[in-house]
């Protein structure tokens, strides 16, 4: 029966990043490696987070105070998001350095893939890696029988599990989108407000269960981030505009 | 609340974990957060027969029932016919633990599973889930041997069975015995499920699941067919059921040479015989006071009580002591030994048994008054009769010595269920069998968990140390050193001893005692450990001296605690010290003596005092173990109808968890939500992709960032 | 492969093949038979192998056809009545399910 939970938790999840890799990845088999190697770059950093995390707790092992528990669960959560910059800016140059050789790559002569295109793409892959690593052992527990709450939580944690995972991706594709613009733009403030927001980010998810306090944030960021990566990837008002127009002109010429 | 907030947040960090290590997956902290899992708990299994299954099993991926706690007649109207979130998983108390309760629950749908709590509050005045007729089919009485006397015609000798135990049942049964996980499933149920004035409880619902997948199935013919089919043909081999099967434990005041089997030249033994298994409902929960450890104890105290007379003053004849295992599921240990002796397999064959004394329940004697039970068609031989004419008249001498009301039965009643039927299956031994049941048993809680300590009236005085405890003569232990005094004297005048010498006989109260304690209380105390290899005592609660009593289910042969039964090899121990004689031997020698045909060697570990353990040493005795599987599976006839044909079915794991349930509402809405948020996102990626120029169109123009 | 860049002949001897092939009680080489040469026999404009691969088509798929159902039926007889068959449904199986009659 939570078969329903499943599905549901997955559509929520997955389905907007399912939907822009249908639509907008899976024509280009170059766009398909980059997004590849993103995720790999991705789970570099999580291998790297992952060992320092091992020391550390192997490192506290033993010590029952709570607060101390808390103190490396914060460490950890702000350095893995460090980490992840970190590898997202070697990714970057990687991109940057292997451009010409993608190029050959490309099926198509002529039709090449701008650095906008590449910073959305590997934003993409760090984004549904990301996910799915946030996800998926949830995603696993909410085939059931059993749903959460006999200690008293609440009953909607997988939704908003899977809520978070939704704003998570797509944080990371904007994230990826405006990083790799303040890259080529040599705009440091840029690099240091993602990066900024993804601390914040990382930050308010540790005040969970408190999601009345932690989901309209995180929303309210990812709307800001789209906002900024759609102007950040040559899009303006003008162009809105210009689609309105065009669309309403199109609307008349029909009637 | 503090371990709850670091449980999304590991949106980032959870998983770090489980990049190195992956196998954590299954412990994941989500699961942790759905699930209480109940480790304490017993379990009904399937057990097969030649014809018939028996006990209970969940479906592979176990049983999930919303919880209900069956307290009133109410309540069980709710979960069978009224409540609205069927099915239910039921949380039985014991009172509600009878025939016709299982029965209408066997007979709905609404009901996936039951646990039942296992206490004394609310126990009902009898209670045995055994049939009225134990060992029906197996036993000497059939159409061909006093015909009017089978099937319990004469008497029902256990007249309050159910039969419960026979009974099959297709959803998961299971006891709790833990108090603290009782109170976790209750706190549960009455945070969640309880009914408010009536009506039904809202969502979320507290349920439980039960895992108790079986993979026998039908009977023992198919299983055993099916798992040697897997044997030659498949590539990795499923074993569906063991066959029931263990060690009896046999020994003699005159020592037997082990290694030349069958008739023995000039020896003529008394075989003195009781059971060494008991059962239950559920699997390994048999405490079988009154129905096992009576006659265990009476007889080990009676085996005690013999040695220093039968050194000094042999009598003529040879005295067998044998402990049956396994005689609960139609006489496993006693059909392989007759079946033994009569292919010359066994250290004697079947004409050196010169009688047979065999002690039944012993344990309550009302007024105490015992009978001799005897067989009414043996006697019809005349030497027979003569021979058991004798036997009666000497305890009946003896017993009067005692003071015990001893009395001697009426002809027209058959043998109790007992080991000697199948020594008369194939011989007409004279024996009796002793027991403090005129008719029907006495005992009210006959193979069922409540055949306890309380059962046989052994209890103590409170504030007493375990120690105390231990060599504290209870009124039960004095009574059974009677009981076990009259054995031995009966065992030695029936033997052949002199009348002058039994008044040498007493059997010690204080033994008595100890091995009561030993069995139905506390089996990892300082006696038990100091007549037990050192091995075991330092393992301490992971081998066979795990704290509480013994159980007496005789399982299905190797175990993870070594391949012999812990009541068996507790028998064989306590026979050992207290018959042998210490010797000088190191550990090795004793380990591997020169010869074993007339001893066994023993290391011990010896007495410990408080500021030190003991001293080990080697015990040298003629006590032996000898295998305990039916015949029927030797002879590979699994559809036999002479030979116990029991198994136990395999199964992958046993276990309980408690969780809440979402309402299908919330569930639908969730999917609602996915759905829409999927179509939603293709439909937007669509149109932003399709006006991707548009939108976008200023990216080609820049110059930087074309390549 | 492309069946495009064959010559007809090729084609029809490899339709063959496959169809000889199938009595070996392989009605899988049928299945890819009527699969791979369904267009050739009776989509494409006619050539002069046409008729003859057509028919091994054809016979194909009725071998095909006759399979399908005969295992159908089998498979169908066999899972109804295997616990009632008790020892020969055993014999029968190759593995046998734990925990079910």
């Amino acid at each position: 029966m939570t078969l329903a939970v499943f599905f549901g938790c997955a559509f929520i999840a997955f389905g907007p990043a399912f939907s822009l890799f249908v639509f907008t990845i899976v024509k280009d088999p170059l766009r398909i490696i980059i997004l590849i190697a993103g995720a790999f770059f991705w789970l570099l950093s999580l291998l790297l987070s992952s060992l320092v995390w091992f020391i550390a707790v192997k490192a506290c092992n033993g010590v029952q105070d709570p607060t101390l528990h808390r103190a490396l669960l914060i460490f950890g959560v702000f350095f893995s998001v460090l980490l992840q910059e970190v590898f997202r800016f070697a990714y970057y140059r990687l991109l940057r350095k292997a451009n010409e050789g993608l190029a050959s790559i490309s099926d198509e002569d002529g039709l090449d893939i701008s650095v906008r295109q590449m910073a959305y793409v590997a934003g993409l892959g760090f984004g549904i890696m990301s996910g799915a690593f946030s996800m998926i052992n949830i995603l696993s527990d909410s085939l059931g029988p059993g749903t959460v709450g006999i200690f008293g939580d609440s009953q909607y944690y997988f939704v908003t599990a899977a809520l978070m995972t939704l704003a998570l991706t797509l944080l990371h594709t904007f994230w990826g989108v405006v990083f790799f613009e303040g890259c080529e733009k040599s705009r440091w403030w840029v690099i240091a407000a993602v990066v900024a927001l993804h601390l914040l980010v990382a930050g308010l998810s540790l005040l969970n269960p408190l999601y009345e306090a932690s989901l309209p944030p995180v929303y309210g960021i990812t709307l800001l981030m789209a906002v900024w990566a759609f102007f950040s990837s040559g899009g303006s008002l003008h162009n809105l505009n210009t689609l309105c127009t065009r669309r309403k002109a199109e609307e008349e010429s029909a009637q | 609340m503090r371990k709850m907030e670091d449980l999304i947040s590991i949106n980032y960090v959870k998983l770090l974990i489980i990049a190195l290590f992956y196998t954590c997956v299954s412990c994941s902290s989500v699961e942790k957060k759905i699930y209480v899992e109940l480790n304490d708990t017993v379990p009904c299994v399937r057990l097969l027969n030649a014809t018939h299954q028996i006990g209970c099993q969940s479906s592979m991926s176990g049983d999930t029932g919303v919880l209900h706690v069956l307290e009133s007649e109410e309540d069980l109207d709710w979960i069978l016919n009224t409540g609205p979130h069927p099915p239910y998983m039921i949380v039985m108390e014991t009172a509600f633990f009878n025939r016709s309760v299982m029965l209408r629950m066997k007979n709905s749908s609404r009901v996936s599973g039951v646990a039942v709590i296992v206490s004394k509050t609310g126990l009902a005045e009898n209670f045995s889930p055994h049939t009225t007729c134990p060992n029906q089919n197996t036993g000497v009485y059939s159409a061909s041997y006093g015909p009017e006397l089978a099937n319990c015609n004469v008497t029902a000798w256990n007249p309050l069975g159910n039969g419960l135990s026979y009974e099959d049942f297709s959803f998961p049964v299971f006891a709790l015995k833990d108090e603290n996980q009782t109170q976790v499933i209750r706190k549960c149920y009455e945070e969640h499920n309880l009914r408010v004035n009536g009506s039904a409880p809202q969502y979320p619902l507290c349920a439980m699941q039960l895992f108790s997948h079986m993979h026998a199935v039908t009977d023992t013919v198919t299983c055993m067919r099916r798992t040697d089919l897997q044997n030659r043909f498949s590539i990795n081999p499923e074993v569906m059921c063991d066959p029931l099967s263990d060690f009896n434990v046999w020994s003699s005041t005159r020592p037997l040479n082990n290694s030349a089997k069958g008739h023995k030249a000039n020896e003529s033994v008394v075989i003195a015989a009781t059971r060494l298994d008991g059962r239950s409902f559920f699997w390994e929960e048999a405490p079988a006071a009154e129905g096992t450890v009576s006659g265990i104890v009476t007889l080990l105290a009676a085996v005690h009580a013999l040695q220093p007379v039968t050194q000094q003053a042999p009598p003529p004849r040879n005295i067998f002591f044998t402990f049956f295992q396994g005689e609960a599921f139609d006489y496993i240990g006693s059909s392989k030994m007759v079946y033994d002796m009569e292919r010359n397999e066994f250290v004697i064959d079947l004409d050196n048994v010169h009688s047979m004394l065999e002690i039944g329940q012993v344990g309550l004697r009302s007024g105490r008054n015992l009978w001799m039970h005897s067989d009414p068609v043996s006697l019809t031989n005349s030497s027979v009769m003569d021979e058991v004419t004798k036997m009666t008249d000497n305890m009946q001498s003896i017993a009067d010595g005692l003071h015990i009301s001893l009395a001697k039965l009426n002809v027209t009643q058959p043998l109790p269920p007992s080991s000697l039927q199948r020594f008369l299956r194939v011989r007409p031994i004279p024996g009796l069998v002793l027991a403090d049941h005129q008719t029907s048993f006495i005992n009210r809680y006959y193979e069922s968990v409540y055949d306890d300590a309380e059962n046989l009236n052994v209890s103590y005085p409170p504030n007493l140390s375990p120690d105390e405890q231990l060599v504290f003569e209870t009124e039960e232990a004095k009574s059974l050193a009677e009981v076990a005094t009259l054995v031995a004297r009966s065992l030695y005048k029936q033997a052949g001893g002199e009348e002058r010498n039994l008044n040498n006989i007493t059997a010690d109260p204080r033994i008595v005692a100890q091995l009561l304690y030993g069995f139905l209380i506390q089996k990892n105390n300082s006696w038990f450990r100091s007549l037990l290899p050192p091995e075991v005592t330092k393992k301490g609660a992971n081998s066979i001296l795990s704290s509480g009593p013994p159980q007496f289910y005789i399982g299905v042969g190797p175990r993870n605690i070594g391949p012999v039964h812990s009541v068996t090899r507790f028998v064989q121990y306590i026979m050992a010290n207290l018959t042998g004689a210490a010797t000088n031997l190191t550990e090795t020698q004793c380990q591997n003596p020169e010869s074993k045909d007339l001893f066994s060697y023993f290391w011990v570990s010896g007495p410990s005092s408080v500021n030190s353990s003991g001293e080990p040493f080697c015990v040298r005795a003629p006590v032996r173990l000898a295998k305990a599987v039916s015949p029927a599976f030797e002879r590979m006839e699994y559809g036999s109808r002479d030979y116990s044909t029991w198994t136990e079915s395999r199964w992958k794991s046993i276990r309980a968890r408690v969780f809440l349930v979402a309402s299908r509402e919330l569930e639908m809405l969730t999917l609602g939500v996915g759905v829409a948020v999927l179509l939603l996102s293709l439909m937007v990626t669509y149109f932003i992709s399709s006006k991707a120029d548009l939108l976008f169109s200023s990216a080609r123009e820049t110059p930087t960032t074309t390549y | 492969m492309n069946l495009e860049r064959i010559p007809n002949e090729e084609k029809l001897q490899l339709c063959r093949r496959y169809y000889l092939g199938g009595f070996a009680f392989l009605p899988f080489l049928w299945l890819v038979n009527v699969m791979w040469f369904f267009k050739e026999a009776f989509l494409k404009p006619a050539y002069t192998e046409q008729p003859q691969l057509k028919s091994y088509v054809k016979k194909s798929a009725m071998g095909l056809l006759l399979w399908v159902a005969v295992l159908t039926t089998w498979i169908t007889i066999f899972q109804h009545f295997r616990a009632r068959w008790g020892e020969v449904g055993d014999y029968l199986s190759f593995t046998i399910p734990l925990g079910t009659a």
